[in-house]
């Protein structure tokens, strides 16, 4: 098992800085994932780990050794690629054992080792097979097997789910936590999608235009987003605009909106008189049936409902004038036109500065 | 101390290659430099030493340039029953003579082109497809022997002139000398422009033109103002390659007996001298003008023929092309005058396959079908040594442009250092530098100081230069081939190998070749025919020593020998007979294999 450290990385496309002094330490065993929106960066990083850009800036160790000016075959790094790369000329036994002849093991050892990552992934039968002849799920799984069999000291994966269907997603997506359990070896996971990120993570770093702007465990970054870009961009959201006017002995701020006044908490410390962005969660929003008045409690008119799924979704207009989306869990019907009352736990009203401040 | 630049971009190479790699594009490099960079340099600096204000003075007097002109622009003459009017040019000079027969051939060849072109790539008309292929036919390599069968058609006593006599028309024609040369070339060569022109329409995004129209330009406006303009540097390419192989033609100028022009001057001052110091300067400034104005050419449109360009031609049109119905004016235009110029530009081919079959062709017809001129060959020494001769020379060649090409278009494909565009250049230049300058650099090079006597000594031992000229001249085709397969080939599959612990030229020979091994055979294909038919230092160096010298240099003996008609003509027809039939199977294969509208392209 080892460890994977990047020291202030920054890498130039040109005159363009596509990432921007990223640090982050991997701790050995675990699934770290980069996180974050199309061309942030996320599979430059990767590829820097593993030795096919040079960074300008910066430093990557592997296992505590200085790896930056590496090449990629003196690394023993393991990466399955968004697209597979699966050698098309090559069966799946001869696509799995080029590592190893690579490596120079015998034939003996080489079928053997094939062997396993073939019994490992469910590949028993396929060796004769050609990349094209297998479907998606099955040339993920070869890509996967071709980069374990080598006992890489890293594994990298660049969003291997992207060309799947979302059924196999879901379900490869928790083979691969599976089978890195098994095999503990370090880990890391580019994606975009904050929903695989959560199920698979045992960390986040969630990158925004090459830099890095926040790294936790999945519930850490969840529940409290360093900024406005990273609590819009995990689950959906409402962000509005508004004045502090208070602050309450408890630490809660008071945020006047519009005219609408939500008390809600911040990582940050703000000052009255700031203008600042509140970021409400939909599915962070209670119907309440009764008629009480509290704070936090809001009404507003249903302008437009839909059935998502698990919820509906209303769009509610507000009494100052805003529309805020949420999600109502355990009701059936809802009428557009209807009044509805809904409260919101001040722990869950995010307040962050407007001037956008980025935290690492 | 290396100026850091340098040190930068080698140190960013040695990153990015490995070991073998570096090696083999060493390698590469120094064949270039030997071959090609350095002998060029010779040449351009051989005249500093004995030039004079004398050799000057004289280059601008007879017979470099004649001032009053001599002979007659046109003889007429009365010849009782009819008229004979002989179309001849006047004679202006070596110099003078060449630029106004490339000049001339230029302009005639783009006319043709760009119009064969624009109709085959903007109408749909019965027989299109037809003409696209026959197009191809006079681009077929017939070395020496169709310029005879253009001399055999429209020269003295020619098959015109013996038609017109027998309709009794009461007047004929000749067209010969500077003017047969003329025509012969534009024959020879408009299918380039035509090529290169057909595959820049074929590029040309549709919506701009539909833009055009939309706008109120129709017909010949929307063909001047956009349509042209848009496929302009495909016709400036195609036109570039027409005046500098005209410029370095031997066989035209040979059948129709002009004895003034660059590239006679050169070999007749090669082929007649035993050693090098015997070679005049001026015949020197003279291949040195043929590889500056040919050079020239070449930067002006460089972009054009780079391998990353040929890379985005051959996969042919990204969009559907435009094409339409022709009015009845057109239709008269493709019938009558589109159809009859390709097949009229057919005729040296034709002509060569009748010498090839027949037992003599003196008067108009000729008689006597026969296969002996084939049985012939077979009993000749010439020819069988110069066959052998030219199959090893090709074979070693193939051997090293395989390599050469495959590092090239690999480096250029794959590496980002700066200096990779000068890569790129000097990989495609041999298609347009002239043969001929090439060929007396390398008899200036390696005939003096510690090369002279040595086993690269041209005197005494062309063979080794020759089998290496051929792999510096006709690699290109093979390197444009390799290249546009690496294109096909996703980048992320070579560093899947690299990241399973496979270094570059590990992941080039196990993954790269595989994947791309038709490429680099079709293009070797194309490359070893192009051997096989080259001709300028094929002639240039093997009068050195005819024991050594490559089939190409059979055939301009026995098409000199056999001048007027005798039975060597026959001999040398059935020889590149043969030749075609070889460039036939070849471009097939190729064609076929590579999936390529154009393997021809540029040629
Ligand atoms: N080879 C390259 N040349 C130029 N720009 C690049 C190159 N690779 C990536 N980029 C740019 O760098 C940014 C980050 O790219 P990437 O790391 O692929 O993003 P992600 O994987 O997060 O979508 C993008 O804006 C992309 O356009
Ligand atoms: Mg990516």
């Amino acid at each position: 098992m080892a460890e994977v450290r990047l020291e202030g990385v920054s890498k130039y496309f040109g005159r363009f800085k596509a990432l921007d002094r990223v640090s982050f330490t991997v701790k050995p065993g675990e699934i770290f994932t980069l996180l974050g929106p199309s061309g942030c960066g996320k599979t430059t990083t990767l590829r820097v780990i593993a030795g096919f850009e040079i960074p300008e800036e910066g430093r990557v160790y592997i296992d505590g050794v200085d790896v930056t000016f590496k090449k990629p075959y003196e690394r023993n790094t393991a990466m399955v690629f968004q697209n597979y790369a699966l050698w098309p000329h090559m069966t799946v036994f001869d696509n799995i054992a080029y590592g190893l002849k690579v490596r120079g093991y015998s034939r003996e050892e080489i079928r053997k080792r094939v062997s396993w990552a073939l019994e490992l992934l469910g590949l028993k039968g396929l060796e004769n097979r050609y990349p094209l002849q297998l479907s998606g799920g099955q040339q993920q799984r070869v890509a996967l097997a071709r980069a374990i069999v080598v006992e890489p000291k890293v594994l990298l994966f660049d969003e291997p789910l992207s060309n799947l269907d979302a059924r196999l997603r879901i379900r490869v997506r928790e083979e691969i936590v599976l089978l890195q359990r098994k095999l503990r070896i370090t880990t890391i996971y580019v994606t975009h999608d904050q929903e695989e990120a959560m199920s698979i993570s045992d960390r986040i770093a969630v990158m925004d235009r090459g830099r890095i702007v926040q790294i936790g465990t999945p519930w850490e970054v969840y529940s409290n987003p360093a900024n406005v870009f990273i609590a819009t961009f995990m689950g959906r959201s409402n962000v509005l605009e508004g004045v502090v006017v208070g602050r309450e002995a408890n630490g809660l701020y008071i945020v006047d909106i519009n005219g609408l006044r939500v008390y809600g908490t911040s990582r940050e410390s703000l000052g009255e008189g700031d203008r600042v962005k509140v970021v409400i969660r939909n599915e962070d929003a209670e119907l309440l049936e009764e008629d009480r008045t509290s704070p936090n409690v809001v009404e507003g008119k249903v302008v437009r409902a839909s059935l998502i799924g698990f919820a509906i979704q209303a769009r509610l207009l507000l009494d100052n004038g805003e529309i805020i989306a949420i999600y109502l869990k355990n009701k059936t019907t809802i009428n557009e036109g209807e009044k509805l009352r809904i409260y919101i736990s001040p722990e869950d009203v995010k307040i962050y500065k407007s001037l956008e401040t980025v935290e690492v | 101390m290396v100026p850091p630049s340098i040190r930068r971009i080698t140190g960013a190479l040695v990153f990015q290659l490995d070991t073998p790699l570096t090696l083999l594009l060493l390698l590469s490099l120094t064949i270039f430099s030997a071959i090609l960079v350095i002998p060029l340099a010779s040449l351009l600096a051989k005249p500093a030493t004995g030039i004079s204000m004398d050799v000057v003075r004289g280059l601008l007097e007879y017979p470099y340039v004649a001032w009053p002109p001599l002979g007659e622009w046109v003889i007429s003459v009365d010849r009782g029953d009819h008229k004979l009017v002989i179309l001849r040019f006047k004679d202006m000079g070596i110099i003078p003579n060449t630029l106004i027969i490339a000049f001339s051939v230029t302009v005639l060849a783009t006319l043709i082109g760009v119009l064969v072109a624009y109709v085959s790539a903007r109408y749909e008309f019965p027989g299109r497809a037809l003409l696209r292929i026959l197009s191809l036919v006079p681009l077929l390599y017939t070395p020496f022997v169709n310029a005879f069968v253009a001399y055999k058609i429209f020269g003295d006593n020619g098959i015109l002139y013996n038609a017109m006599i027998w309709f009794n028309l009461g007047y004929a024609l000749e067209i010969t000398y500077i003017a047969g040369v003329i025509l012969a070339q534009t024959m020879m060569f408009w299918p380039i422009v035509y090529l290169n022109t057909l595959a820049a329409l074929l590029q040309v995004d549709p919506s701009l033109e539909e833009q055009a129209e939309n706008m109120g330009a129709r017909g010949f406006r929307l063909f001047r103002s956009v349509t042209l303009p848009l496929s302009l540097p495909g016709v400036a390419a195609g036109a570039g390659l027409v005046f500098i192989f005209s410029m370095e033609d031997l066989a035209a100028p040979i059948a129709f007996k002009v004895d003034r022009v660059v590239s006679r001057e050169i070999v007749r001052a090669i082929v007649g001298s035993r050693d090098i110091e015997a070679l005049s300067v001026e015949v020197v400034i003279l291949a040195g003008l043929l590889l500056v104005s040919a050079l020239l050419w070449f930067i002006a449109v460089k972009q054009y023929v780079s391998l990353r360009q040929y890379a985005m031609i051959v996969r042919g049109g990204r969009w559907k092309p435009r094409v339409t119905r022709p009015g009845l004016p057109m239709y008269i235009v493709i019938y009558l005058a589109v159809f009859p110029l390709v097949v009229f530009s057919m005729l040296p081919q034709l002509g060569v396959l009748v010498y090839a079959f027949s037992g003599s062709w003196l008067g108009v017809l000729p008689s006597g079908f026969t296969l002996d001129h084939f049985r012939e060959l077979l009993r000749d020494p010439n020819v069988i040594s110069g066959l052998r001769n030219s199959v090893i020379y090709s074979t070693i060649a193939i051997t090293l442009i395989v390599v050469i090409s495959t590092t090239i278009a690999y480096v250029v494909s794959r590496v980002r250092v700066i200096g990779v565009g000068v890569l790129d250049l000097l990989a495609t230049s041999p298609l347009a530098i002239p043969g001929l300058s090439i060929a007396l650099g390398l008899v200036i090079l390696y005939s003096i100081g510690p090369f002279k006597g040595s086993f690269l000594d041209p005197f005494s031992n062309p063979a080794v230069l020759i089998a290496l000229a051929y792999s510096v001249r006709k690699g290109p085709f093979t390197t444009r081939a390799v290249y546009a397969g690496l294109q096909q080939v996703h980048q992320a599959l070579e560093e899947a190998g690299m990241n399973m612990g496979a270094s570059r030229s590990r992941v080039l020979f196990t993954i790269v070749l595989p994947l791309i091994g038709l490429n680099v055979m079709a293009g070797a294909i194309v490359s070893f025919v192009y051997c096989m038919t080259e001709v300028s230092t094929s002639i240039v160096l093997g009068a050195l020593n005819p024991a050594q010298a490559p089939i190409t240099y059979v055939i301009y003996e026995y098409v000199t020998a056999g001048y007027g008609g005798g039975a060597f003509i026959h001999l040398a027809a059935a020889i590149v007979t043969l030749i075609m039939v070889l460039q036939v199977i070849a471009i097939t294969i190729s064609n076929y294999i590579l999936k390529f509208r154009y393997a021809f392209l540029g040629v």
